[in-house]
């Protein structure tokens, strides 16, 4: 019998869900090897209730309904995966969390707008909600990434996925070094790896959408950054851009 | 005696949302359009952020858009900042334009909505019984996957894409890598053809379309300064800069998105829009495959917009090949970003992405942070419209005696028909 295996996807822009469908050379091996039996996403018909061995969740938990919907698939899911940085850390939408979402929706709508009655939080990544069985950061996740984890936890290995800085993967490309050489604010020090140091190799700074590395030194990047002439508040900006709540709790990326 | 008809969370579109029809008799009452994904609030969050942080952050409002979005956004900072870009520029902007439109629409066309006009609830189920068609459809796909991933560095959320032009210019050897793969695409398209020339698309619903496109200044199809808003009575030309005019946004409680009429009337964007207004442009192969699947336009049955996009996924191919052709002939310079000033400014700008026309406006201050925002979907303009379009489909529908499950799987094909990106739809952003 092939594997059940359900493809959700909360609040986010359907990124990893993308990701999945650009698989293109794979995807018809994929869906010989699953059995795809709930992805809304994909298809009209879909068991919304019987077990999964793995389901794959991407995007973060913006309000009461989605936050249910993921208790419902972890109930069913033998392994639950968060697939790309919004279920790992929250992402883009979990950022300055400290300002007022009323404040925020008032500047989005305007006075004519929303609307009590609306469930509006800063969104919160999945292991905020539910025990997550392996995670898949990037924004989005890379698609040899997704691919490898796949294969390996339906043979029942745990994927082995980089736990080095993106710097690494720099100096393995010889990249020129754009926050010591050309004094740029590149946030790979502190990034997880994992990408190829893609943006370095296009001459543009990491800017961390793969959250934080483990034991990464945060006040002493956002020093150098300041040293660079950017300033303070800047420097917090760019570098919680992805991973606020993460960094906020000072919890250097540890993720399952 | 009143009933409901509901669709609680459609399938096969980006994003969450439902459809809630109420009907007294064979009378419709109510549409509602239900855009339930979360908010996020981006346009919102980036206020203070500088200007060369923006668009990796707005870009994050939708992946299958993620280039259109930060190329558009590139555009109304270029404009607040006067930046100039290079002719070389351009073109490579296009050709990244030309990718997602083949991939959006190859998806949408064959994965999303395909299913619906052959009988199959997925393409996986369409995949075992046609696997040759889902093959071909995955090869163009990949092919717009491909040119998004030379020009942008990743075919979602694009890196490459800076204020001024490139990163880093792609190569010759890219390019002539694309071309090959252009030409295989070429053929493909001719084998695409052959499959959408046996859909028969459904009639059941007759209802004008007010339709709004940019009208092109050069052979940048999406591109252009002018959006145009033609219907059976007028026709109007207006300027990007007053994009207000148009899209007159405003609330409603049902719904997470927010919504626009023009002159107190829905107006729809997209393929179907953008070949009723510039259809004269479209020749080659593209413009064989418009006759012989018999697209007449303008049209008054939504669900064509299927076979606009098929017309456009083609009418894409053909231009990629013409841009690499131009950019290799012309020879690739090596050109760092245009340089630029910070300065307070404000810009605006559009560009037509495979749903329709995206507009983004900023307004920087003095030290080049983000002081207002606004970035207007084309979901967002749709929604609207999709709601008329709904009632018409209920409507008629239930007059010739349809069954409520006839008139459900109706709303669904109405509402796919759009290709809605319902994420992008949320993520609107105002002063």
């Amino acid at each position: 019998m092939k594997p059940r295996i359900g493809i959700f996807g909360l609040s986010g822009c359907w990124g990893e869900q993308i990701v999945i469908l650009n698989c293109e050379d794979r995807l018809l091996d994929l869906v010989g090897a699953l059995d795809i039996v709930d992805f809304l996403g994909g298809s009209s018909i879909n068991d919304k209730e019987g077990p999964l061995a793995i389901a794959f969740v991407e995007g973060s938990v913006a309000n009461e309904r989605e936050e249910k919907a993921l208790q419902r698939i972890r109930e069913r899911a033998g392994l639950l995966v968060a697939c790309g940085t919004c279920a790992c850390f929250g992402g883009v939408a979990a950022m300055d969390a400290a300002v007022s979402r009323e404040e925020v929706i008032r500047q989005v709508y305007g006075d004519g707008g929303p609307s009590a009655g609306w469930d509006i939080r800063p969104h919160r990544p999945l292991s905020d909600f539910v025990k997550v069985d392996f995670s898949l950061r990037g924004c989005p996740m890379e698609k040899s990434e997704f691919l490898l984890a796949a294969a390996s936890l339906l043979n029942g290995d745990v994927p082995q996925l980089p736990a080095y800085p993106v710097c690494l993967e720099c100096k393995m490309n010889e990249n020129d070094c754009l926050l010591i050489s050309r004094g740029l604010p590149c946030a790979g020090p502190v990034t997880t790896a994992g990408c190829g140091a893609r943006c370095p190799g296009y001459n543009v700074v990491c800017i961390g959408c793969r959250g934080p590395v483990e034991e990464s030194n945060l006040s002493s990047i956002e020093k150098i950054f300041t040293q660079k002439e950017v300033s303070e508040l800047d420097v917090r900006r760019k570098l919680r851009t992805f991973a606020a709540p993460a960094l906020d709790r000072n919890a250097h990326g540890g993720l399952a | 005696m009143t009933r409901t008809i509901t669709v609680n969370h459609l399938a096969r579109v980006e994003g969450h949302g439902g459809i809630k029809v109420v009907l007294d008799g064979d009378q419709v009452t109510t549409v509602d359009f239900d855009v339930f994904e979360g908010i996020r609030l981006l346009e919102g969050l980036v206020r203070g952020r500088s200007a060369e942080d923006v668009t990796g952050i707005v870009s994050r409002i939708c992946a299958i858009c993620s280039h259109g979005h930060s190329i558009t956004s590139l555009l109304a900072l270029e404009t607040a900042l006067e930046v100039q870009v290079t002719p070389q520029t351009r073109k490579l902007r296009d050709l990244a334009y030309q990718g997602a439109n083949i991939e959006s629409h190859a998806l949408h066309v064959f994965a999303l909505a395909l299913p619906d006009l052959v009988g199959h609830p997925s393409v996986i189920s369409l995949a075992a019984v046609n696997p040759e068609a889902v093959a071909l459809a995955l090869r163009l796909k990949k092919l717009g996957n491909s040119i998004q991933e030379v020009m942008g560095g990743r075919a979602v959320h694009p890196v490459n894409y800076v204020i001024g032009g490139f990163g880093k210019v792609p190569s010759v050897e890219e390019l002539l890598g694309l071309k090959k793969q252009i030409a295989a695409g070429l053929e493909d398209c001719g084998r695409a053809l052959e499959i959408l020339k046996s859909i028969q698309i459904p009639e059941f619903v007759n209802e004008p379309i007010k339709c709004a496109a940019l009208v092109p200044e050069d052979e940048a199809f999406f591109f252009g300064k002018t959006v145009q808003v033609c219907d059976a009575e007028k026709t109007i030309d207006l300027s990007v800069s007053a994009y207000r005019a148009l899209t007159n946004e405003y609330c409603v409680p049902h719904s997470h998105a927010k919504r626009s009429t023009h002159e107190g009337r829905s107006y729809m964007v997209g393929a179907l829009p953008r070949l009723t207004i510039n259809g004269g442009r479209i020749g080659g192969m593209a413009r064989k495959a418009w006759e012989e699947i018999r697209l007449s336009l303008p049209s008054t049955n939504i669900v064509m917009n299927n076979m606009a996009q098929a017309v456009e996924m083609i009418f894409s191919v053909e231009r990629a090949m013409a841009l690499v052709d131009e950019l290799l002939a012309a020879g690739l310079a090596v050109e760092a970003p245009a340089p630029y000033k910070i300065r307070a400014g404000r810009g605006a700008a559009a560009t037509e992405v495979p749903r329709g026309i995206l507009f983004y406006e900023y307004e920087l201050d003095g030290e080049g942070r983000i002081a207002a925002a606004d970035v207007i979907t084309p979901t967002a303009q749709n929604l609207d419209h999709a709601e008329d379009q709904m009632r018409a489909a209920v409507q008629q529908g239930a007059r010739a005696g349809a069954s409520e499950d006839v008139l459900r799987h109706r709303l669904e094909i109405v509402a796919r028909a759009y290709d809605p990106c319902i994420s992008c739809s949320v993520h609107v952003i105002r002063r």
